[in-house]
């Protein structure tokens, strides 16, 4: 332990089977994976997304929303994401594979996004939730994202693209109306498209118990 | 005091061949990076700290500051968190650790200018990078959240601050390498190449998303494992030996301590992907690693309470003892729970819960940030001509960084664990988990204010201590009169 050199090498050595095992093995061996033809529908699962949900990783990049929110429901039975309705099984690496960032995420401050398309049946409800959280779930911790929208005054005919059913403190007097920016919109049509409910063979639904 | 020939250090070397003119040389030449390093790194500190403030208390008060972009939640959290990272740790890291290898290896700093743009170059990118964040070019990558354009001028200032550490190894005088000089120097090594790796893999050239996870938690783990922790723990060993006069107990346990940190600390980071989307084996290596690192932690806490045995009491004067060996022992605590929740059952559990923010408090607070506190206290006035100003401004950073931390660390675990318990129980709603933790999150939130006052107090006495306010005749400042004659005297 006396010589710079060995002790250089040495630490070079050890680091590097981490990095082979955790680095170098992902890259090559999970980073090319292809979506797989579906024989029913002939589609691709995971399914491809659209443009503006692209877009949309973006906003959820910029927002920090992975500091709140997980996207992975765990294997079962170890935890019990599945039991708890989260998904309807494990994700895997192939379900990613349309993102430009896997946000997994580290802590369940607000619920596991995974397949957050499944729960909200239309825009205009992640609109209102995005708008102003504490109407929809009082006791929940999610800050409004109203950075999202903007407040404009009705011209003749209110804008189809107006938020309807905003009731909080922040919703919009009488001739106002509630508009979506670009960002907002893109963020949306991104959650929409988060359902991972597809088959995958690498991933068998477990069997009820 | 006891003269330096009483005392058998273990760089006995150092004493014999090491005049004052000597090392006084030494420390002239580091003085100026040094000063620049730790000083900045207080002034992170700070800022860290109050947007740390302000994130814990958006989990309370959702409302806070949701008016503009610039303040919601999702960027003040990473932006403190970064701050802390790398405008607070990494900084005084550079600090400590150039000081501590130009003692050790018996060398004055050579081209210090570069040295100090390089240090200039390092703070605008952690500037550019925070910036980043809060105009919303984060990458949301836990630990990686400066963007691209931020990190290459991290990533250039680094090897140009590292060279300098490598290079004066180089030009050490002859003589065996010490403990801590392995430690700094792995430290050293690790950084670049975490660094580059997660910024060209996950940020400048994203490899698919289906590989990243695996990388993101390498990095995460391993820029506290393999970077701050080495650093943290070298500074740590030369500084309680020179104030409790004793060589480091077993030069047997340090090199265990060094290699098994290394082996195991490096595949640690897996574990926080339990029954994610990454392969069965990794998840089987990353809890046996999390396991096996009980080892290193446990060499590590040995070694320094044989070396401790019997001079415990001098902590309760010098302030550096005491900051530095809490911190070697918050490196023990920390240890010791990440092996225990690595467990799968207790894993599953816990996992996205805010245990996990308790345990990364309790590892960069507790650990490398009272280790470096305690550095810092050691290296200053050895730097310039003057003394801590104020003891009570001390011992208030003391106290208040004890409670705070003492206080934020078991609400977090506490309410964590009851939040898991309702994360993991099926009949249990989302909402009931929330509803236990918030009690908790509302104490840790006051405990963040106590972290606050702390290190308002240490940047003020670092302050105070640039005016050079104390008075070098009246003698180092002390906690408390001491009881025995183990204090070092200042020259050394």
């Amino acid at each position: 332990m006396n010589k710079l050199p060995l002790l250089f090498t040495g630490i070079l050595i050890v680091f590097g089977t981490a990095w082979l095992g955790l680095v170098a093995y992902p890259v090559s061996n999970l980073g090319h994976l292809q979506p797989l033809d579906d024989e029913d529908t002939a589609g691709y699962f995971p399914p491809s997304v659209s443009g503006l949900a692209v877009a949309g990783q973006k906003v959820y990049a910029s927002a920090g929303c992975v500091y709140c929110h997980t996207q992975q429901v765990r294997l079962d039975p170890t935890s019990t994401d599945i039991a708890k309705k989260l998904g309807v099984r494990q994700t895997v690496p192939r379900d990613y594979i349309r993102e430009k960032t896997a946000f997994l995420g580290k802590r369940r401050i607000g619920q596991d996004l995974s397949n957050v398309g499944t729960r909200f049946k239309e825009a205009n409800a992640l609109h209102q939730y995005l708008y102003e959280p504490a109407t929809v779930t009082p006791w929940g911790k999610m800050p409004s994202y109203r950075y999202l929208y903007k407040l404009t005054k009705i011209v003749s005919q209110p804008s189809a693209d107006a938020i309807q059913g905003l009731k909080g403190p922040h919703a919009p007097p009488a001739g106002y109306e509630v508009i979506p920016t670009e960002d907002a919109k893109a963020l949306v049509a991104y959650l929409l498209s988060l359902n991972k409910n597809y088959p995958l063979p690498e991933s068998p639904e477990p069997t009820a118990k | 005091m006891n003269q330096p020939s009483h005392s058998s250090h273990h760089e006995d070397t150092e004493v014999r061949t090491l005049s004052n003119e000597a090392r006084a040389a030494i420390d002239a030449s580091t003085r100026g990076p040094v000063i620049l390093f730790l000083g900045s790194s207080i002034f992170w500190l700070v800022i860290g700290t109050f947007l740390k403030l302000l994130a814990d208390w958006q989990l309370t008060i959702p409302t806070l500051l949701d008016c503009t972009a610039l303040f919601t939640y999702g960027r003040i959290e990473p932006a403190q968190n970064n701050i802390l990272l790398y405008g607070w740790a990494s900084t005084a890291a550079f600090g400590a650790g150039l000081w501590v290898t130009a003692r050790l290896s018996r060398v004055p700093l050579l081209h210090k200018k570069l040295l100090t743009s390089a240090g200039i170059i390092w703070n605008l990118g952690v500037l550019l990078g925070t910036v980043g964040i809060l105009i919303g070019d984060g990458n949301s990558i836990p630990g990686l959240d400066f963007p691209g354009y931020a990190s290459p001028i991290l990533l250039i200032a680094y090897v140009l601050i590292a060279s300098w550490i490598i290079i004066t190894l180089r030009q050490r005088q002859p003589g065996a390498l010490f403990a801590s000089q392995w430690f700094i120097f792995a430290g050293f090594l690790s950084f670049p190449w975490l660094y580059a790796t997660a910024n060209i893999l996950l940020v400048w050239h994203p490899v698919q998303a289906s590989a990243q996870g695996p990388i993101a938690s390498w990095f995460l783990e391993n820029i506290t494992n393999l970077w701050l922790a080495p650093v943290a723990i070298g500074t740590g060993f030369y500084v309680v030996p020179k104030l409790v006069s004793r060589p480091i107990s077993s030069p047997s346990l340090s090199v265990l301590g060094f290699w098994t940190l290394i082996l195991f600390g490096s595949w640690t980071g897996i574990g926080s992907l339990m029954g994610g989307p990454v392969p069965a084996w990794m998840m089987g290596a990353g809890v046996a690693a999390s396991i096996m690192a009980i080892i290193p932690v446990l060499s590590i806490a040995i070694n320094l309470h044989l070396t401790l045995r019997g001079k415990y009491s001098a902590m309760s004067w010098s302030p550096a003892l005491r900051f530095t060996v809490f911190g070697l022992y918050g490196f023990f605590f920390s240890g010791v729970l990440a092996t225990l929740f690595a467990l799968p059952s207790f894993n599953a559990v816990i996992q996205f819960s805010d245990v996990v923010a308790g345990a990364s408090l309790l590892s960069l607070y507790g650990f490398v940030s009272m280790t470096f506190f305690g550095a810092i206290y050691y290296i200053v006035p050895r730097l310039i001509d003057a003394e801590w100003p104020c003891v009570k401004l001390i011992r208030w950073h003391f106290w208040f960084a004890l409670s705070g931390l003492v206080l934020s660390v078991s609400a977090l675990f506490l309410g964590g664990l009851l939040q898991g318990f309702a994360q993991f129980d099926v009949a249990s709603t989302f909402r009931s988990s929330i509803e236990f933790v918030s009690p908790f999150r509302f104490l840790a939130a006051i405990s963040s204010v106590l972290l606050l006052l702390a290190n308002l107090s240490f940047a003020f006495s670092f302050v105070l201590m640039l005016l050079k306010t104390g008075k070098s005749e009246s003698g180092p400042a002390l906690l408390n009169e001491p009881t025995e004659n183990s204090l070092e005297t200042l020259a050394v």
